[in-house]
């Protein structure tokens, strides 16, 4: 293996892994900011993370292993995904390949798990939460296929290494496709993260939860997992932005350098799109992500028709 | 003020009266160990009214709540507190008391799929204790019923048998939020059962009072709006500038929420020359903050689009359910407690109601700003008169065993009424504006959507303990 494939692995699953807490905490820190609050440090997720690790885990009465297994099959799928999202264009094959549509795929087992886990306690909250997470999700992942497939249609495979080398330097920016895929993944990654104007990450209102609902029944180590999966879905969005629908240069040192710089731009443009947009009425939401997904079905139509 | 004799079968009929010509109901209370029932009404003009009536034998009077819908509440609590059985007020279900079945205290809803979703008494975040169970289908509110009482202390109770200027304390102790017009509410009506009246200077120090507690009361609702959209920015704007009204509050009365600066027969409040200026000069930089405030959130559009058509009461269903105060006025009717109120400062008061009032969250949060407006202008000119000093309450109309007191609190026309033994508290009966609206919430939830729920319910942002007392 070269030198440069090792280091984009590392990046790749220390970032995933590790780092990725504090993009959340980062956004948190900014608006906190921006609202005139010094606010918690940007390290804040961690303490959390090291709080609930400590703690027992509470069961709720008379659930059944799909409620228990859930944050750790919701955590497994996430950990699957970040070893198939590379960082650079010469990325190595963990085992799990590289291809995007399985990366839909695996987000979508971590929110079944969720729901089906919702349904298992029969709580109020967590379902209403589940329910409103499906429903939404439905809209979600149609945009997010559209939005990488404008990127696999420029680009011609649906391999994310060769994705990033098609994607990468300046000829690609010259027809309208791909920045008509960029705007619709934007609004993706806002829904995907369970950020404003979709969701309001910050409150505990009972009744306005769509992400937070299903957290509610889980305590201790098992929220410690689920805290971590909302911080790699950060990871893995605000990456593909990244590597993706973003200009990037072609050399892999290159790209790993240009990779955090544009990682904290992203959290500091979700912080500042979360303080001047409130949360969009409920059932306005599809209609958001119904622009995303008629965006990137132009940005195919573009590439089809041969504009350029 | 006429309190009439009690009266029997023809209690119905004079209530009927008095309603078809114009007056509004604004208390209905037990009074007597439960021997009698009494109606206070109020004439747009400022004049008031009591109506009594005797139970039977059986404890038993007729109902009024058909006659007016406003006063079903005050029925439910008269029976499970004071055991009158209300003739017609079918069913009855309980308000104070708790240990009732689920089925006897809500509404029965059918249809297909509908489910219930229960919140509180205890909820995610601070915010007193109410217990709220919404009939819902998919994400859309049926039915609202709330349960509260939850921080019921007895306080009439415990005001019962104390001397008149001691019960104070016990009233004004209701509520933080309110505590100014509580206490203000209680002195009116025990000075006029006194027979005594408030001179221009005492009246002057409690309409500083009322309207500083209106300020910062206003700027934390209107706080409070934007913590429901999640507008964290406007949210942290505006609870700073409600930091700062309050502890102008401090620095004038001693207490951030005005605890203890009313007293019946007089005030002691002593504001010194130098302190009024630099009052109004915090007051004129408040002003200029919130309006700045105000302005970003106007031309904020993702904020404004959670606002519109959600939460309506509309005008007719607001004088059903005897609805006081900005939700009201949010609604159109221009009533307000002050209009009639003999304290400089209001002496020209007219109610501002917004333009093509709908009465949903948007002109609720609207007519906050209005009032704000209002408030600071009336406060600029009661500080201009110069320095407060302590005055005494004069002699006015005849003593008598029953005063009656309202106010225009934060939330609406508050009302006390205190009926007295010699010197002491015989009986007294708060009933705040919170209490007055909070049957107008769950009108307000109804249609509308479950994630709505905590924009309305702050759009109306009512206290829990001054309504349980």
């Amino acid at each position: 293996m070269t030198s440069t494939a090792i280091a984009g692995a590392a990046v790749q699953l220390v970032g995933g892994i590790v780092l990725a807490p504090l993009l959340p905490g980062l956004i948190q820190y900014w608006k906190a900011r921006l609202q005139g609050r010094p606010g918690p440090s940007p390290l804040q997720p961690y303490r959390e993370l090291r709080r609930l690790w400590r703690k027992s885990t509470v069961d709720v009465a008379g659930a059944t292993a799909v409620y228990r297994l859930a944050p750790s099959l919701a955590a497994a799928s996430l950990l699957g995904a970040i070893g198939l999202v590379p960082v650079v264009a010469d990325s190595p094959d963990l085992g799990v390949g590289h291809d995007v549509i399985a990366l839909i795929g695996l987000l979508a087992i971590a929110r079944f798990a969720l729901a089906a886990a919702a349904w298992d306690t029969g709580s109020g909250f967590s379902l209403m939460g589940a329910s409103r997470d499906l429903t939404i999700s439905v809209f979600t992942e149609v945009a997010l296929l559209l939005a990488v497939t404008v990127a696999a249609i420029v680009t011609r495979t649906t391999s994310l290494t060769g994705m990033i080398s098609g994607t990468a330097g300046g000829h690609v920016w010259s027809s309208p496709a791909l920045p008509l895929g960029t705007a619709a993944f934007a609004l993706v990654v806002i829904a995907e993260t369970g950020r404003q104007p979709f969701d309001n990450p910050d409150t505990h209102l009972e009744l306005t939860m769509i992400h937070e609902g299903p957290l509610l029944e889980y305590a201790g180590r098992d929220l410690a997992y689920l805290h971590w999966v909302s911080a790699a879905r950060h990871w893995l969005l605000l990456v593909l932005a990244a590597v993706l629908f973003l200009p990037h240069p072609h050399g892999t040192w290159a790209q790993l350098a240009l990779l955090p710089a544009e990682l904290v731009a992203m959290c500091a443009a979700l912080a500042v799109a979360e303080t001047l947009m409130v949360k969009m009425r409920l059932l306005l939401a599809p209609r958001l992500l119904g622009i995303a997904a008629v965006v990137a079905l132009l940005g195919i139509v573009a590439r089809q028709a041969g504009i350029s | 003020m006429t309190v009439t004799a009690p009266v029997g079968s023809a209690y119905r009929d004079r209530v009927a009266a008095a309603l078809a010509a114009g007056w509004q109901a604004r208390s209905l209370y037990a009074a007597a160990d439960g021997q009698l029932v009494r109606i206070a009404l109020t004439a747009a003009d400022g004049r008031s009214l009591i109506e009594t009536v005797a139970a039977d034998s059986d404890g038993s009077v007729p109902s009024v709540a058909d006659l007016v819908p406003a006063m079903a509440w005050d029925e439910r609590e008269a029976h499970d507190l004071h055991g009158i059985t209300f003739t017609g007020h079918e069913p009855m279900r309980p308000l104070a008391n708790h240990s009732a079945p689920l089925a006897e205290w809500t509404v029965p809803v059918r249809g297909h799929d509908p489910y219930q979703v229960a919140v509180g008494p205890i909820h995610a975040g601070v915010i007193e204790s109410g217990h709220f169970r919404f009939h819902v289908v998919g994400d859309k509110i049926l039915h609202l019923d709330a349960r509260l009482f939850y921080k019921h202390r007895g306080l009439e109770r415990a005001a019962e048998g104390q001397p008149i200027t001691a019960a104070l304390a016990v009233v004004s102790r209701a509520c933080a939020a309110c505590t100014a017009a509580n206490g203000v509410a209680y002195s009116i009506a025990a000075e006029q059962a006194l027979g005594l009246r408030a001179a221009p200077q005492l009246a002057r120090a409690r309409a500083l009072l009322v309207e500083l507690e209106r300020v910062w009361n206003h700027l934390n609702d209107i706080a409070a709006v934007c913590a429901g959209t999640g507008m964290a920015a406007g949210n942290a704007w505006f609870l700073a500038l409600t930091e700062q009204a309050r502890r102008l509050n401090a620095s004038l009365t001693g207490h951030r929420f005005l605890f203890g600066s009313v007293q019946v027969g007089g005030s002691t409040l002593t504001i010194d020359a130098g302190t009024v200026s630099r009052c109004a000069r915090e007051l004129a930089g408040l002003r200029a903050a919130a309006e700045s405030g105000w302005r970003e959130l106007e031309f904020n559009a993702s904020f404004q689009d959670r606002l519109g058509g959600v939460g309506i009461v509309a005008a007719r269903d607001c004088s059903r359910l005897g609805v006081v105060g900005p939700a009201a006025r949010a609604a159109g009717l221009a009533e307000d407690a002050r209009a009639v109120s003999p304290y400089p400062g209001h002496d020209a008061f007219r109610p501002v109601t917004p333009e093509n009032a709908a009465g949903d969250v948007k002109d609720r949060l609207g007519q906050r700003m209005l009032e704000l407006r209002q408030a600071f202008a009336i406060l600029e000119v009661l500080l201009d008169q110069g320095p407060l000093l302590p005055a005494e309450a004069v002699v006015g109309d005849a003593p008598g065993p029953v005063g009656f007191g309202i106010t225009e609190s934060p939330r609406g026309a508050t009302t006390c009424i205190i009926e007295r033994a010699g010197d002491a508290v015989r009986r007294v009966r708060l009933r705040t504006a919170s209490y007055a609206n909070w049957p107008a919430v769950a009108h307000a939830a109804a249609g509308s959507l479950l994630p709505d729920f905590p924009l309305i319910n702050k759009s109306f942002e009512l206290c829990y303990a001054c309504a349980d007392r």
